[in-house]
């Protein structure tokens, strides 16, 4: 419809904001309570504008204007605030006019009244949407002679996220993003009138999604705790890289100084995260700044690793290959390692001449199914099934679960970008939770917001698919006795659930790491997506799961994979990967002839390593990632001062040259000519917002599977947003999450003697954990659940429960 | 009757509120011993209405009967109430609720207080009505926290309504089920917003809501919803029982029927007057009240939130209806007038009203937390305790001028509008204040205490 903004005519969507109107023609309007992917709530008045239409005739005929001939504008009497105003066909809207420099003027004036002005000092200071809209549309002299309203200047809200009361200007974005964004209804305002303070009833934020409301706050009243007086804002370097901690690929800024990483933030990509990252992703940076990362090379001279050069450490290695047959050597990388990393491996493995390599942690059913969803199908599906807990697994997806239960659809981009003001959306807006299935063996997050829930024995996810696919086959089926306690529900649920999927035109099941990582629970699950005519969308392990399977960083026999390799390589070369936590790979690994590890910390098996590398953390890598849905990233490197550290691709650079080869994937401009023959994509330009290729252009995949989990176990390995491999050196998430969380039955922690908050010690597997008990009947009874790691994956394991060591006990303050 | 009205230039004091001279309808039974009760209202011909409109009535009918009867909104806004009515869309099988607004918070207003504590079931028996004629599934009645007394006047009487078959399942015989739920409120004023009171029923924050969607397409929980006056709804009872046509032989042009009037300030009888519309403030001030005991010099014409008039002929001569009031400036509000005497300092009792209003908003949008909330009193504080400067006066009035209108919701316009006024009218006790240091008129603890 036909709208005029000051002087430019704009043609736009009916259901536009005004506000988007004004942005669309170029203009401006200060705002502080409107937010992109949040309901406009019009609090702030900033936005005001003086607001006109014609008007029609009782016969359908606009009014017309005598003198001009034109249909006669009605102005509205009162300024409106155009976050909430609908573009009308006619329209006018002046931004300009004296009467509305002056309202804007004075709610600059009220705004600032009671706000410190402690700039010089504020975290906020230079990146602050207060301070620029002062300035742009103040009038620099404030008339208020009263004391300002004084408040506590540094409440804890958590662990993550300080608060400064004084300097809030209660625009409300964050108790909305609370309850419209991940549904939880953890803040709210306080008190009324000019005393109005946001505040939790309880202390603590119980969300995982907690860190974005530092990110929309316009003021610093809202800071990320782990970044609080680090550095102001122009002394940043801010890298717009995706995040690798999960595989979602979220977009993220790494705001790094002085060769430190102070501070991540979401960035924007409409089609994958929106505007929302987790707090494992941002919180979840710490460990890449610790003190001990390693930084030069290390070579076992006598026995003792010693710090060495990077040409001594690769002469020495390409000597001790020399007296290896090249099919000796087993590669194995960490499967958050980029495509240009795949690169590297591979080229050199082919120049070993060696099978024997593979990428871990690596699900035993391939990723890549035939009918792979889209992040943006799952945010408009109309029928979603989850296996797993998503809000661990996959903080992006979690939430873009919550989008397709408020039915609408992701907003069409306008020349300004996302629409400031989306008015399809509202506050406190009815959910279609019906549209919703959670299953997993305990109770997970998403189950608050799913209409139905399945709790099925641990283990049971094969069991589960089979009930569903025999109802898809034959709706009239019964399940027996036994087949529905090991789905986990009855028949008549079953049947509802499948009917649901199999009438939905755009269902979507997501499959968690407890649904791929056994090949029968794999299968039966396709064969039910299969059978419903939904769509899949599988998630990785880690980061760039999809993306090495995808480029084939496979083993060339299934004995040649990772496990096979630990067992029978004569020299290993490992990358991020640490299997010498379990005691009995680590007896195996001192047996190696040659034993190459690069990594970013002296973990166990570099404590055994004849040759130790020093690698690049994922915020220190340039190279492209292939999210949970086929998207190319692009993954750029922070300037991070890690000493001599480098990727794998560094590495290939190094080792080709003590061996006299120039091996592809050299350099990460090696590695991506390699990659645009096998891919047609210019990776140099990929975009920020990836690059989500038509199925056709996708390679073959060489779908290699093991067996990853066991079937039984004591002990459930779960997802966890807080990577349980860094968690002791990311001090402030640890100590949000409350460590790593071994999470106890109350009946059997009073069998086993476990209170909440104990530090323990067990063995899973062959593996000591640390873990922190939490008491919950979120778990079922003889069940417990520990964090997963990359060497050892979700699912069930086998716990030696009797020799669970106490280390110290500690009071668990109710949560 | 609005004949008698014109007429009337020097009427006879009117003395009691039994005064043959005007109708009592709604008011008839307020003050009688035991009216309460439902033998009482039974007694003296209640529930007749519900029972005409359910038995005898299609919804539409009676929709029809209040739009013909002209009544309009008795809250403040005076919208009219079919109109309203028929705003529902047509049931779908789900909830939709009726929401009767109690929360009676208007310094100067308190008719709604004496129905529901001496004639409960005659607000029982509207809401029936106006749940019938829009086919509501669900009442609340979202009473202020301070009626303690009549909140447990209504849930007695709902509860005897329930047991007597007036609630509950098939109302009267009838196919039509329907019944109420009591909600005290916690003492905020902008409960009394429409959609912050849907907001604290729900139990949330009782912030007003963005509009649209207007409550009758998303009210409570999402669902169609109307929400009327107390006395909007028991006019209604009168509709029915006595005709469209009764009712809209009474009064003005634009405003039909009777009204509850209040008075407060020092006048012989304060109290609650019914009236037709279009009476004059004369008629209520000096005959219905007495006339004024101490010498006025202003009065509010419709509950603190309208701006005042001076104490002139011009307008205490017009009549009291909604299009005489909105013409010259003001509201005719709740009407509940407030006489204000001469010897009254005006900035101080400004100040008394802008305390108020700062103590009830709601802290959602920025001019009315910073402006209304903090900034004016603070302003009015310097003034009254003899600090302020001539300067001030102007300072005041532009910031007044950049609240008005640019506010979330009516709250901050509520408090503007007095302050308008009185600068408009009395300005020189503003200037004489800022540049004496103190009132040309005592403070006087009347007003306060």
């Amino acid at each position: 419809m036909k709208v005029r903004v000051n002087d430019v005519e704009l043609d736009l969507a009916p259901g536009t904001s005004a506000i988007d109107a004004v942005f669309a023609a170029g203009g401006d309007v200060p705002y502080f309570c409107s937010q992109e992917y949040m309901s406009p709530i019009g609090a702030c008045r900033m936005c005001l504008a003086q607001v006109g239409a014609p008007r029609k005739e009782r016969d359908g005929s606009w009014v017309m204007d005598e003198a001009t001939g034109q249909p006669k504008i009605f102005w509205f009497p009162n300024l409106m605030a155009t976050c909430t105003t609908q573009v009308m066909e006619g329209m006018v809207i002046d931004t300009l006019s004296e009467r509305v420099k002056t309202a804007q003027n004075g709610m600059v004036e009220f705004t600032l009244i009671n706000h410190p002005l402690d700039c010089p000092v504020c975290d906020k200071g230079g990146a602050c949407e207060l301070q620029d809209r002062s300035y742009e549309f103040g009038d620099g002299l404030s008339r208020f002679q009263f004391d300002k309203r004084h408040n506590e200047k540094h409440h804890p809200l958590s662990d993550l996220i300080t608060l400064d009361r004084e300097r809030c200007i209660q625009c409300k974005r964050c108790v909305r993003y609370f309850e419209e964004v991940p549904g939880d209804e953890v803040l709210d305002f306080i008190e009324r009138t000019a005393h109005t303070y946001i505040g939790t009833a309880d202390p603590g934020l119980p969300s995982n999604f907690t860190g974005n409301i530092a990110d929309i706050c316009p003021v610093g009243a809202l800071l990320d705790a782990s970044s609080r007086f680090r550095g102001r804002n122009w002394e940043y370097d801010h890298t717009r890289t995706t995040s690798m901690d999960d595989a979602t690929g979220a977009a993220i800024i790494v705001d790094a100084r002085t060769g430190r990483i102070e501070r991540i933030k979401a960035a924007l990509n409409p089609d994958v995260n929106k505007t929302w990252i987790d707090d494992g992703t941002r919180f979840g940076h710490e460990y890449a700044d610790s003190p001990d990362r390693l930084t030069t090379p290390l070579i076992r001279r006598q026995g003792k690793l010693e710090p060495a050069t990077w040409d001594e450490a690769t002469a020495f290695i390409a000597e001790r290959l020399k007296g290896l047959s090249g099919k000796d050597v087993g590669i194995a990388i960490r499967s958050d390692s980029t495509l240009e990393e795949g690169v590297a491996a591979m080229a050199l493995a082919e120049e070993l001449g060696t099978g024997q390599l593979d990428h871990a942690p690596r699900p035993a059913a391939t990723l890549i199914g035939n009918q792979v969803a889209t992040i943006t199908d799952l945010a408009t599906a109309d029928a979603i099934l989850v296996v797993g807990d998503l809000t661990e697994e996959a903080g992006v997806l979690d939430l873009r679960v919550k989008d397709a239960l408020k039915g609408v659809t992701p907003p069409t981009l306008m020349p300004h970008g996302v629409p400031i003001a989306d008015l399809r959306l509202k506050e406190h807006m009815p959910r279609q939770r019906e549209i919703l299935t959670v299953a997993a063996p305990y109770r997970v997050d998403l189950m608050r917001h799913a209409g139905a829930t399945v709790r099925y024995p641990a283990g049971g996810e094969a069991a589960f698919f089979r009930a569903l696919g025999k109802l898809a086959a034959d709706a009239n089926a019964l399940l027996g006795e036994a087949d529905e306690a090991a789905a986990g529900m009855s028949t008549g649920q079953a049947r509802a659930l499948v009917a649901r999927l199999a009438a939905a035109k755009r269902g979507v099941i997501v499959l968690g790491g407890l649904a791929l990582n056994r090949r029968e629970s794999a299968e039966a699950a396709r064969a039910l997506v299969k059978a419903v005519g939904a769509k899949e969308l599988a998630v990785g392990p880690m980061a760039n799961s999809y993306g090495l399977e995808l480029l084939g960083v496979l083993p060339s026999h299934e004995r040649y994979g990772y496990a096979g390799m630990l067992d029978g390589a004569k020299a290993l070369v490992l990358s991020h990967l640490d299997p010498a936590q379990d005691g009995e790979v680590a007896e195996r690994l001192r047996g190696k002839d040659l034993l190459v590890v690069h990594d970013i910390f002296m973990t166990e098996t570099a404590h055994l390593a004849d040759v130790v590398l020093p690698a690049a953390s994922v915020y220190e890598r340039d190279g492209t990632v292939v999210n949970l849905e086929g998207r190319f990233l692009p993954v750029r490197a922070a300037p991070v001062d890690a000493g001599s550290s480098t990727d794998l691709t560094g590495v290939a650079r190094a080792l080709g040259e003590a061996m006299g080869k120039r091996l592809e994937g050299r350099s990460v401009r090696s590695a991506r000519r390699v990659l645009k023959k096998r891919f047609d994509i210019d990776f140099a330009e990929l975009p920020d917002h990836g690059l989500l290729p038509r199925a056709k252009s996708r390679g073959p995949v060489k779908a290699l599977a093991g067996e990853v989990a066991a079937g039984t176990g004591n002990v459930l390995v779960v997802p966890s947003m807080a990577r349980a491999e860094y968690l002791s050196r990311n001090r402030h998430l640890a100590a949000a999450v409350g460590g790593n969380r071994l999470r106890v039955n109350p009946e059997d922690a009073v069998k086993h003697n476990l209170t909440g908050g104990a530090e323990v010690r067990l063995k899973v597997g062959g593996t000591w954990r640390q873990a922190v008990v939490h008491v919950t009947d979120g778990v079922p009874r003889g069940l417990m659940t520990i964090p997963s790691l990359p060497e050892q994956p979700v699912g069930l394991a086998q716990a030696d429960l009797a020799g669970i060591v106490v280390e110290q006990v500690r009071l668990e303050v109710a949560s | 009757m609005s004949d008698q009205v014109a007429t009337a230039a020097k009427p006879a004091p009117i003395l009691s509120r039994h005064d043959p001279r005007y109708e009592v309808t709604m008011y008839r039974y307020v003050g009688v011993e035991g009216a309460h009760t439902l033998d009482f209202y039974r007694s003296h011909g209640g529930y007749e209405a519900a029972r005409k409109a359910l038995t005898s009535m299609t919804p539409a009918q009676v929709i029809d009967e209040v739009k013909a009867s002209g009544l309009r909104g008795r809250g403040g806004a005076g919208f009219p109430t079919g109109v309203k009515w028929s705003f529902m869309a047509p049931p779908d099988g789900k909830p939709r609720y009726l929401v009767c607004n109690a929360d009676e918070s208007e310094p100067g207003s308190f008719k709604d207080r004496y129905i529901m504590e001496d004639d409960p079931h005659q607000l029982v028996e509207g809401m029936i009505i106006g749940a019938y004629a829009m086919q509501m599934t669900f009442g609340f009645l979202y009473v202020r926290g301070e009626y303690y007394l009549g909140t447990t006047r209504m849930e007695a009487a709902i509860a005897e309504a329930r047991a007597a078959g007036l609630l509950g399942k098939n109302i009267l015989g009838s196919d039509f089920s329907f019944d109420i739920t009591v909600h005290r409120g916690a003492g905020a004023y902008i409960c009394g917003e429409e959609t912050a009171l849907m907001n604290s029923l729900e139990g949330l924050r009782a912030n007003p809501r963005l509009k649209p969607p207007f409550p009758a397409a998303a009210g409570m929980y999402g669902r169609p919803t109307t929400i009327n006056n107390v006395t909007s709804l028991t006019s209604s009872v009168h509709i029915i029982n006595r005709g469209a046509a009764w009712f809209a032989s009474m009064g003005t042009d634009d405003s039909k029927g009777t009204k509850l009037y209040q008075i407060s300030g020092p006048v012989a009888r304060t109290g609650v007057y019914e009236m037709p519309m279009g009476a004059t403030f004369r008629e209520l001030i000096y005959d219905f009240a007495g006339g004024p005991t101490m010498e006025p010099k202003a009065f509010i014409p419709g509950g603190s939130s309208t701006p005042m008039f001076p104490w002139e002929d011009r307008f205490l001569d017009m009549p009291m209806d909604y299009g005489t009031l909105a013409k010259n400036g003001s509201m005719l509000g709740t009407g509940g007038v407030i006489v204000i005497p001469r010897d009254k300092c005006i900035v101080d009792a400004l100040y008394n009203l802008v305390r108020f209003y700062a103590h009830e908003s709601c802290g959602k949008c920025t001019p009315c937390r910073e402006g209304v909330g903090h900034w004016l009193p603070r302003m009015y504080q310097k003034l009254v305790s003899g600090l302020g400067r001539p300067e001030d006066v102007a300072l005041l009035e532009s910031v007044a001028s950049n609240i008005k209108g640019n506010a979330f919701c009516p709250l901050a316009d509520a408090c503007i509008g007095p302050v308008q006024a009185s600068l408009k009218w009395f300005r020189d006790e503003y200037e004489y204040l800022a540049a004496n240091g103190k009132s040309k008129y005592a403070k006087n603890d009347w007003w306060q205490a």
